[in-house]
């Protein structure tokens, strides 16, 4: 699963041995057809990594925070350090040996 | 929404023979680009080795190309293909906002080779504030400052909807002729040469000056094909296919120009023939699963 997140609860993430951030918007098309793609990933590596989606919108500190400049963008966090971002769409195969490589 | 068996983006011979041989084969067709057909194929001076079309002009083999896509009824989407995403099952092609979107089983990449060469610092900037949609980016430069830069006049559109949401749109038109944008546009006739900045575009150097901007807009014919389909593999600027015309991305097939010399008219439509047999094989394949 793909949980929502915003700034007041962003510390969660930050807890995570991998987190994933999805930073994205309701009117982002590529953003609308990367969400099943992690959705997808999320319940293959449950346990393994937790997938968290801002909303740019509602959480501008955070998206300045990250410098995010285009969306959809994700950013691999380990225990919350920032250790890779993606940014734009990515095919399902794409993402997996990404996160397999941080999981390695 | 209506899932086609083929997508074909590009209306060079490459991606009309396409069209054509996928019509033949009873499959529906997308077939995507300018309805006047490519640049290379409208404005060629003469063409000397087209079978059956002797010293051929652009301008004549445009028409007789025409007349073949109209005797098999085949319409042109006039679009142009900003992204494309490998959905695994499908293919989702987006021309323009959200909303603009279609669907294939399949898809024929057709688009030839890009006009021109990246500016300095393009690669290393695009998606830290450089875009080739502004219709997909704006409302990330709400009240910021954007340049955008359009090789064609069908871009002053892309300036004018950035406008209605950015601070301030400077648009650099890199076309002769009039440009219509609106008052909020300021329009600034000077060629790019670098895209500056340090994590993320902080202004577009031209060889009159330099222009702060936190987003920049390039906006060309054709957009490099690894950047049109995220994933697929490049050799040496051209997507890397088979002698059967597949790339690295299964039901995905590219023909023409953009899949590498001899750059030839006739070449480009054979191989557009190939691919469209190749897609049409695989729809086959997938089916009997």
């Amino acid at each position: 699963m793909v949980k929502v997140i915003r700034e007041a609860d962003f510390g969660q993430a930050e807890e995570c041995a991998l987190a994933v951030l999805d930073f994205s918007a309701t009117w982002c098309g590529p953003c609308k057809m990367l969400a099943p793609v992690l959705e997808k990933l999320s319940e293959e590596m449950k346990g393994k990594a937790e997938f968290f989606k801002v909303d740019v919108d509602e959480n501008p500190n955070l998206a300045v925070r990250f410098a995010i400049q285009s969306i959809p963008a994700l950013i691999f966090l380990k225990n919350g350090k920032e250790v890779g971002r993606e940014i734009g769409f990515k095919p399902e195969a794409a993402l997996r040996s990404t996160l397999e490589s941080f999981l390695g | 929404m209506t899932r086609y068996d083929v997508a074909i983006i590009g209306t060079g011979p490459a991606g009309l023979e396409a069209a054509l041989t996928v019509k033949a084969r009873n499959k529906s067709v997308l077939l995507i680009g300018p309805a006047d057909l490519s640049a290379k194929v409208r404005k060629a001076h003469t063409i000397q080795n087209y079978l059956g079309l002797p010293n051929v002009s652009g301008r004549e083999m445009q028409e007789a190309f025409l007349k073949h896509l109209e005797s098999s009824e085949i319409k042109i989407t006039d679009e142009q293909a900003k992204n494309i995403y490998a959905m695994g099952d499908y293919f989702a092609i987006q021309t323009g906002g959200a909303d603009a979107m279609y669907e294939a089983e399949t898809l024929i990449l057709a688009t030839g080779l890009p006009q021109t060469k990246g500016l300095p610092g393009e690669d290393l900037f695009l998606g830290k504030g450089v875009s080739y949609c502004a219709t997909c980016d704006a409302a990330l430069y709400r009240g910021k400052k954007a340049a955008v830069v359009g090789y064609a006049p069908k871009e002053e559109d892309e300036a004018n909807f950035l406008a209605e949401l950015a601070g301030e749109v400077l648009y650099f038109p890199q076309y002769a002729g009039e440009v219509r944008t609106v008052p909020a546009v300021k329009v600034i006739r000077e060629k790019p040469v670098e895209i500056l900045g340090d994590r993320s575009v902080r202004a577009l150097k031209t060889d009159g000056g330099e222009y702060e901007a936190d987003g920049i807009f390039i906006l060309r014919e054709t957009i490099a094909p690894d950047k049109l389909v995220p994933g697929l593999e490049i050799e040496a600027d051209r997507v890397k296919v088979t002698p059967q015309t597949e790339t690295n991305i299964p039901g995905c097939f590219a023909a023409g120009d953009i899949a590498g010399p001899p750059y030839q008219y006739i070449k480009a439509a054979g191989q557009g023939n190939a691919a469209a047999l190749a897609a049409v094989r695989y729809l086959a394949a997938k089916r009997k699963q």
